[in-house]
C-alpha cells in the first residue's frame, strides 16, 4: 500500500507539471502584451468571460475571469459589450493561437483586475 | 467551441441546457462546488471499503460495514455524476478532447470494471467472514485497486483545468 502511495504521488506531480489551458501555466508571463481595440464578440458566460478584440496586428482571443468574479469587481456584462474599447494587459497562449490571458482590463478609464 | 471533437460532444454544447449552464451566474460554481463535496463523500465511503479489504478496521463485521459505507459512496457517485454532467456539458467539445479528461473516464471505467470483478468474484466470501479473519488476496487486490484508481480519478479531474 505504501508502494501504491509513493506510485501515485509521483503520478500526482508529473501531472501537476504540465502545463494547460485553462491555468495560467499555459500562458507566457515572460512576454506580457497589452491589446487595445474595440471589443469584437463578448461571452460573458461560465467558466471565463471571453471577448475578441481588434488589436493594431490582429483579433485577439482575451481570455478573461469567471463572470461572478468580473461582475463584484464592477466588469460586469455592459462594460465587456461588444463596441466598447478595452485595453487588456495580459499573456499570450503558449497552446491556442492569438489567445491571451488578461491580468487586468481597462474600460472608459476604469481598470479591473482578472486574477 | 472546437469542431475537432466528435460531433456529439459539439451538439452537447450547443445545446440549451449547456447554455443555460454557461449563462448562469451560478449553476456552473454550483455544480464545481456539488462536484468536490460529493467527491469528499465518495473518497471517505470508498477509503473505509478499501481499509476493511485490505484487512484494516479488522474488529468490524465485513458485511455490515461494507454495506454500510456501499450505499453511501453509490450515493455520492450520482451525485458527482450528475454534477460532472453539468460542468462537461458547458465545455464539451473542448473538454472531450482533454487529455487529463480522456484519462480520467478511463480511470472511472477502470475503476467501475474493479467494482464489478469484486462484486461478481469477492464479494460474496468477503461478506461471509467473520470479524477478525483474515481477507482473501482477492478482496485486497481489489482494494489496492480501488484506491489506486480513484486517487489517480481525482488527480486526473484537477488536472483538467492544466491541459
Amino acid at each position: 500500500m505504501i508502494r501504491c502511495v509513493i506510485l501515485f504521488c509521483a503520478f500526482a506531480l508529473l501531472t501537476s507539471a504540465a502545463l494547460g489551458h485553462h491555468g495560467w501555466g499555459s500562458y507566457d508571463a515572460s512576454k506580457p502584451v497589452t491589446v487595445t481595440g474595440p471589443i469584437v464578440t463578448a461571452k460573458f458566460e461560465n467558466p471565463h468571460a471571453t471577448i475578441t478584440v481588434r488589436g493594431n496586428d490582429k483579433v485577439w482571443t482575451v481570455t478573461l475571469a469567471p463572470p461572478s468574479r468580473m461582475s463584484s469587481r464592477g466588469a460586469t456584462e455592459k462594460i465587456v459589450a461588444v463596441g466598447q474599447n478595452v485595453s487588456a494587459y495580459g499573456y499570450p497562449s503558449t497552446v491556442e493561437k492569438d489567445e491571451m490571458r488578461a491580468e487586468r482590463i481597462t474600460v472608459n478609464g476604469k481598470t479591473y483586475e482578472m486574477r | 467551441m472546437t469542431d475537432a471533437a466528435p460531433e456529439i460532444f459539439v451538439a452537447l454544447e450547443q445545446s440549451s441546457f449547456a447554455a443555460a449552464v454557461r449563462q448562469s451566474l451560478w449553476l456552473y460554481p454550483a455544480a464545481n462546488v456539488g462536484h468536490i463535496v460529493a467527491l469528499t463523500f465518495f473518497a471517505g465511503a470508498v477509503a473505509v471499503m478499501d481499509v476493511r479489504l485490505l484487512g484494516g478496521l479488522a474488529a468490524t463485521s465485513p458485511a455490515f460495514l461494507l454495506a454500510r459505507a456501499r450505499s453511501f459512496a453509490v450515493a455520492a457517485l450520482a451525485g458527482m455524476a450528475v454534477t460532472g454532467c453539468v460542468l462537461f456539458s458547458a465545455e464539451a467539445s473542448h473538454i472531450a478532447l482533454n487529455p487529463a479528461f480522456q484519462l480520467k473516464a478511463a480511470l472511472v471505467a477502470a475503476g467501475l470494471i474493479n467494482v464489478a470483478i469484486y462484486e461478481f468474484w469477492a464479494k460474496r466470501t468477503v461478506e461471509r467472514l467473520v470479524p477478525g479473519a483474515t481477507m482473501p488476496a482477492r478482496a485486497k487486490v481489489a482494494g489496492v485497486l480501488s484506491l489506486g484508481i480513484w486517487v489517480a480519478v481525482a488527480a486526473c479531474g484537477r488536472s483538467i483545468a492544466y491541459f
